[in-house]
């Protein structure tokens, strides 16, 4: 079968362009250094968009070296398990990584690094991370995607508050891979299995106490990937300081493979043991999704560095997304997938947009930047669409994403969550509008400062006057492309039948262990978008006022005042996020704690 | 039989101790250090659970087939973790060197630029 055998290649083209890249930099020099990179990534894309297609209605399962399972259930070889939802994740991964490779053009021209490689490396490690069929190659891929994220994320070695956002994001992000490892090592002991079919079909309905670990150990390690709150201090840090281009894959993919991860193994392993607690697990989940959803939208707001705004914004949905995946149910999952890509394609093309505002006016504080960008009117209007889609007001596929989740919690009699969707929406869009109208169109008094705030970043580009074609170029692509995914047929019907299939344990057991090939079950009609799109208008509406009343507040009355605390946030939260990696070790072990006491009183 | 869960407890102890570190440390290089120590308890873990009671090392050029041996699988486990731990530690230190460069302080404390 023709997609069988293209299902490795995008793990391995990515790395054999790195090496090369690695290899011979340094005499063919930048230019060639970047169009393999491209070249390479753009290659990405095209087997990543061929192995959707065939996915799209079937499930493949590739294994290396051929060893699949010969008799018995026994399985000795490791295996790519792709189906419609890991090769969407590809693809947008293929896809972030073109545009951001592309931007990059213009960036870092005259320093020596290893930029190319790392981001190939990068992308290679993602795309493993979505096909692949077994826990530890899980891990490896997990740690392989880490270890040059962090290397990309301090790559401007000439200042410091990279260094430390990179060296935050490592520790955690490390702490949380050796409790992943302990909680593989823990499955492993009990089943003497590493392949989620086969270890799923092993445990069958067993749950204790040594299973719960498991899933505790293995949970924390992925949402601390995913910046759940409270393991959430790290992304801020780490995605204020990192070069533009890294930016864009931090939010707009490795965040939501976090979320991806915990998706899948809680899919294909512990949905047996868990099966009798499903409602409170998904009410855990749902908590969590919640605080991680408000906190973050506070704290966005509350920003006035413009990359660390749109951290926090990627933080709060985050929780919104592990709504989409807690809510358990096949209609929320499809939403949290639709809501994934598209949110990963405006996110990505907002972070291009705040890397173009840094190549021009050399700043990145929102006072410092005060009515600088007059004249910059393309670059406005992608901060004003992408604005619109964070709001999922417009024709957006986050839109769909939103409809498809808010309905799935609807159907488990937690329709309260859609007014989360709103409030969320509202404050992360707001400050997103807030900021563009002050920087571009000058509007009202220069906004407040913060410790973050007046950080300068170093410059990554040469001055210029104008807006390089191939900077906005991407950015436009990335947000213009945000709304052409909704025109995709039968996007939302499609996406519930994969995720049908994606939740189907004993099928995806058999798919693997006996070498069936799965086919989507039957599309159903989608519901209608009418609530949804009442709501949306309402979001986009209250965002836009919100913004207006923050940056007019002066002129407009007492009234407004609150704006000017929302402003400038609770000073004990502020504290809490104290950019010291110690505080953040404390957090995660005490959101271990709680997290794991929760699992014992409700999932026993 | 009770001594067949000790391993365990170790590997959570140390876990506990290097987390311990890793909180308290004034200095960065000691926090790197710490975080070396969180990962010997996945050592101490795997160890456990790839161990046989009278197993010998599964090499089965010389041994008869049949032969109890311990758990092959766990070393490859281990010395993934080991190859990628070595990178992280090694990335860390060097981002320690930088900061010592630049903010001419290696003390946590000190180096809290981005917050807020």
């Amino acid at each position: 079968m023709t997609i069988t055998a293209l299902i490795p290649l995008p793990v391995a083209i990515p790395l054999i362009a790195a090496a090369f890249i690695a290899l011979t930099g340094s005499w063919l020099g930048r230019r060639v250094s970047d169009s393999v990179a491209i070249a390479s990534a753009g290659t990405n894309l095209v087997l990543t968009l061929l192995i959707l297609r065939g996915t799209w209605s079937h499930t493949y399962v590739y294994w290396f070296g051929n060893w699949w399972p010969r008799s018995n259930n026994v399985v000795l070889g490791i295996c790519f398990s792709v189906d419609a939802i890991g090769a969407a994740l590809a693809v947008l991964v293929s896809l972030l990584t073109t545009a951001a490779l592309i931007f990059s053009w213009r960036i870092f021209e005259d320093t020596e690094n290893h930029f190319q490689p790392l981001m190939l490396i990068f992308m290679a490690a993602m795309c493993g991370f979505s096909f692949t069929g077994d826990l530890f190659n899980l891990f490896v891929f997990f740690e392989l995607m880490s270890v040059s994220a962090f290397a990309l994320c301090g790559l401007k070695t000439l200042e410091p508050a990279p260094l430390q956002g990179a060296f935050n994001f490592a520790v955690v992000n490390t702490i949380g891979a050796f409790m992943i490892l302990m909680g593989i090592s823990l499955l492993y002991a009990r089943t003497g299995a590493l392949n989620f079919a086969q270890v799923g079909h092993s445990l069958g309905s067993q749950s204790d106490a040594l299973v719960l670990v498991a899933f505790l150990l293995i949970c924390v390690g992925y949402l601390a990937k995913s910046a759940i709150v409270p393991f959430h201090f790290w992304l801020a840090d780490a995605h204020a300081v990192a070069p533009t281009p890294v930016c864009v894959l931090f939010s707009g993919i490795m965040i939501e493979l976090g979320i991806y991860a915990v998706a899948r193994i809680y899919w294909t392993i512990f949905q047996g043991p868990l099966a009798a607690h499903a409602s409170e697990m998904r009410n855990i989940l749902l908590v969590m999704a919640t605080i991680t959803a408000v906190l973050g939208g506070f704290m966005c707001y509350a920003e006035h560095h413009l990359k660390r705004l749109l951290a926090f914004s990627t933080i709060s949905h985050a929780g919104l997304m592990l709504a989409g995946v807690g809510i358990l149910t096949s209609k929320a999952l499809a939403g949290f997938v639709i809501y994934v890509f598209s949110h990963g394609l405006i996110k990505g093309g907002l972070f291009l947009c705040a890397g173009i505002v840094l190549h021009r006016l050399h700043k990145i504080g929102e006072h410092h930047l005060h009515g600088r960008g007059r004249g910059m009117w393309f670059t406005a209007a992608l901060f004003i669409i992408g604005a619109l889609g964070l709001a999922t007001c417009g024709p957006f596929g986050t839109l769909l994403g939103e409809s498809m989740i808010s309905d799935g919690a609807k159907q488990v009699h937690q329709g309260w969550f859609a007014y989360i969707f709103m409030f969320v929406e509202t404050l992360t869009a707001a400050a997103v509008l807030r900021a563009t109208f002050r920087i571009f169109f000058g509007w009202g008094k220069p906004a407040p400062t913060d410790k973050s705030s007046r950080i300068d970043e170093g410059p990554e580009t040469k001055p210029e006057g104008v807006t390089p074609v191939l900077m906005f170029v991407p950015a436009a692509a990335l947000i213009l492309l945000g709304i052409c995914i909704t025109g995709v047929p039968q996007l939302r019907s499609a996406g519930r039948a994969n995720a049908e299939l994606f939740m189907d344990q004993p099928r995806y057991a058999s798919s693997v262990l006996n070498n069936v090939q799965l086919a989507a079950p039957e599309e159903k009609k989608p519901e209608s978008l009418t609530p949804s799109i009442i709501r949306c208008l309402a979001t986009g509406l209250l965002a836009l006022l919100l913004a207006l009343a923050t940056v007019f507040r002066n002129r407009l009355g007492t009234a407004l005042k609150f704006t000017r605390s929302l402003e400038l946030g609770n000073s004990l939260v502020r504290k809490v996020h104290s950019g010291h990696p110690g505080d953040y070790v404390a957090w995660l072990a005490f959101g271990t704690a709680l997290l794991g006491g929760m699992f014992f009183w409700f999932l026993r | 039989m009770i001594f067949a869960h000790v391993p365990y407890f170790v590997a959570g102890w140390i876990f506990l101790w290097g987390l311990y570190g890793i909180v308290t440390s004034k200095n960065l290089v000691h926090q790197v250090i710490c975080l070396t120590v969180v990962q010997t308890s996945t050592y101490i873990l795997l160890l456990a659970i790839g161990f046989k009671t009278g197993g010998t090392a599964p090499v089965f050029a010389d041994i008869p087939v049949g032969t109890v041996v311990v758990d092959p699988l766990v070393q490859a486990l281990m010395l993934t973790d080991v190859v990628v731990e070595a990178t992280v530690m090694a990335l860390l230190l060097s981002m320690v060197v930088k900061a010592n460069e630049l903010a001419g302080t290696i003390d946590p404390e000190e180096l809290k630029i981005m917050q807020g």
